[in-house]
């Protein structure tokens, strides 16, 4: 089992709730489109997985352990398995992309020639092999969004969260990321991406969790 | 392996931080340092020349108004084989009339007023190491031979200046104290502007998985570079203008009094000043940074 929500609610004053009594399990290695409206909870879900946040009420179970009462230290622990991917990318402007890109094994104890050599050759994958140097007010907004997956993927992530990571790019670019996120998943990596764009998840054979007003409304375990 | 060692430096560079945290750790280590060297300095020559001073005492024997009652020579004779025969007497050494001449130059211009005025014998009486008698028993050992003699002991007024001179110490342990404070002050509120406008990239390395520590290895990391070169720079600076005031003073101190001893340990003392500084700046940037962090989610 990968993830499990049990009873999870999150409100910030006490008649706004954020999210609402979500419950649900998720299968290790899998593929799950997290969909809903603008507001409905898809960017909470996801901080409360990465422990951005803490729910209100109700559980949370990630990589069979149970998020609440964690230390620090285990927290980041946790965190380093997981691979993000934010809608606004949060690349660092003063670091290069290849830095950028590096920062997550800089975190675990790789040596330097690894460093150097796996995240190269991840940017080269994501196709920006020749703006390895090139900061992040340098690169196009699609670079700066392969960038990011570069560094969300550049660990070997157990899971890899996604939030929107087509939310700035045309229906096309956006198919051929996903499609890159399919072919990490079946690298053994699990996917949980967020995504209000439902004429594209309807492409794709894929579970999809969806949230309306903080609430999980339907979790189709395979989509039609 | 370490994150990028730019990685805050934007934040340093901002209004010109990480420079005002640098120029602060010159300042302190500057101000230690010299409170430090002066302070030795200023103590050691004391305690040689208070030692000296303590165990001697003066005996003026008057000039004899009347020669024929008993010549000078004759009272000087016999003070000086009373005084060798008291128990804790050293030595007792009657300063020659150059001597004399010299001490009293300064209150009298004309030199042949020397010839003409009675000088008195001044009887240079040391203590015997560990002796404690004092200058009321040997007036009181004279009175009946030399009832006019005066007896000066040099101790009363060193501890005076002993005194003082603790004093001075005081002061400067108190100065360096407060430089330590500062130091730790400053760091605290640097490293709290520099986390508050670092507050995205902090949160996104939490994201990404970095626990605090590695964090706040890496401010102390950054400031360790900046308190090492300030330290340096103050650090030899403070001991260039020691150097030059100890040239310029070489005339009314005597450094060459100070044994090898004494100069190495205060080199010893003076080194440890910038490695203080240095890991009293870190360890201190560590600990503001780890709990700045501990506010993050």
């Amino acid at each position: 089992m990968l993830l499990s929500f049990e009873n999870v609610s999150l409100h910030y004053s006490p008649g706004h709730k954020v999210l609402d009594d979500v419950s649900f399990t998720l299968e290790d290695a899998g593929f799950y489109f997290l969909t809903g409206p603008s507001g409905a909870g898809k960017s909470t879900l996801l901080r409360l997985i990465y422990q951005s946040e803490q729910p209100s009420k109700g559980k949370i179970r990630l990589f069979g352990e149970w998020l609440s009462g964690k230390s620090r230290a285990r927290q980041a622990d946790l965190r380093r398995r997981m691979g993000i991917v934010f809608q606004d990318f949060r690349l660092i402007p003063h670091l290069t992309a290849w830095e950028n890109a590096a920062l997550p094994l800089r975190l675990g104890d790789s040596s330097e020639a690894y460093i150097q050599r796996h995240s190269r050759e991840l940017l080269e994958w994501v196709g920006l092999g020749k703006r390895l140097d090139a900061y992040p007010t340098e690169l196009s907004g699609g670079e700066q969004q392969r960038v990011a997956i570069a560094r969300a993927v550049v660990a070997r992530p157990r899971l890899l969260l996604a939030d929107e990571p087509t939310g700035n790019v045309d229906d096309h670019t956006a198919l051929k990321l996903f499609h890159l996120f399919d072919e990490l998943n079946k690298l053994g990596t699990a996917v949980i991406l967020a995504t209000h764009q439902n004429h594209l998840v309807e492409s794709f054979c894929k579970p999809a969790l969806h949230l309306q007003g903080g609430r999980l409304v339907s979790f189709t375990p395979k989509a039609a | 392996m370490p994150l990028p060692r730019h990685l805050f430096a934007p934040a340093f560079r901002a209004r010109h931080l990480g420079r005002s945290f640098a120029f602060i750790v010159g300042i302190m280590v500057f101000i230690a340092t010299f409170a430090t060297a002066a302070e030795s300095a200023l103590l050691s020559l004391g305690y040689n020349w208070g030692q000296t001073m303590e165990s001697r005492i003066t005996v003026e024997i008057p000039a004899a108004g009347d020669e024929s009652t008993m010549p000078q020579a004759q009272r000087v004779e016999q003070a000086t084989t009373l005084l060798h025969a008291m128990p804790g007497i050293g030595t007792v050494k009657p300063l020659s009339d150059s001597d004399v001449k010299r001490l009293l130059k300064p209150w009298f211009d004309d030199p042949s007023l020397f010839k003409a005025l009675p000088l008195p014998t001044l009887l240079d009486v040391s203590r015997q190491p560990g002796a404690t008698v004092t200058a009321a028993q040997i007036r009181d050992n004279l009175k009946n031979a030399v009832p006019d003699a005066r007896v000066d002991d040099h101790g009363a007024w060193t501890r005076d200046a002993w005194r003082l001179m603790h004093g001075l110490t005081l002061l400067g342990g108190v100065t360096i104290a407060l430089a330590g404070v500062t130091l730790l002050i400053t760091v605290g509120m640097t490293c709290g502007t520099v986390a508050a406008s670092e507050h995205e990239t902090i949160s996104l390395l939490h994201v990404l998985g970095a626990d605090d520590h590695d964090i706040a290895r890496h401010f102390q990391a950054q400031t360790e570079r900046l308190a090492v070169r300030a330290a340096a720079v103050a650090f030899a600076l403070a001991l260039a203008i020691t150097g030059g005031l100890m040239y310029a003073t070489r005339h009314i101190a005597d450094y060459s009094a100070l044994s090898l001893l004494h100069w190495v340990s205060l080199a010893a003392v003076l080194c440890l000043i910038p490695l203080c500084a240095v890991g009293l700046s870190t360890a201190a940037t560590r600990f503001s940074v780890l709990r700045l962090l501990k506010s993050f989610p």
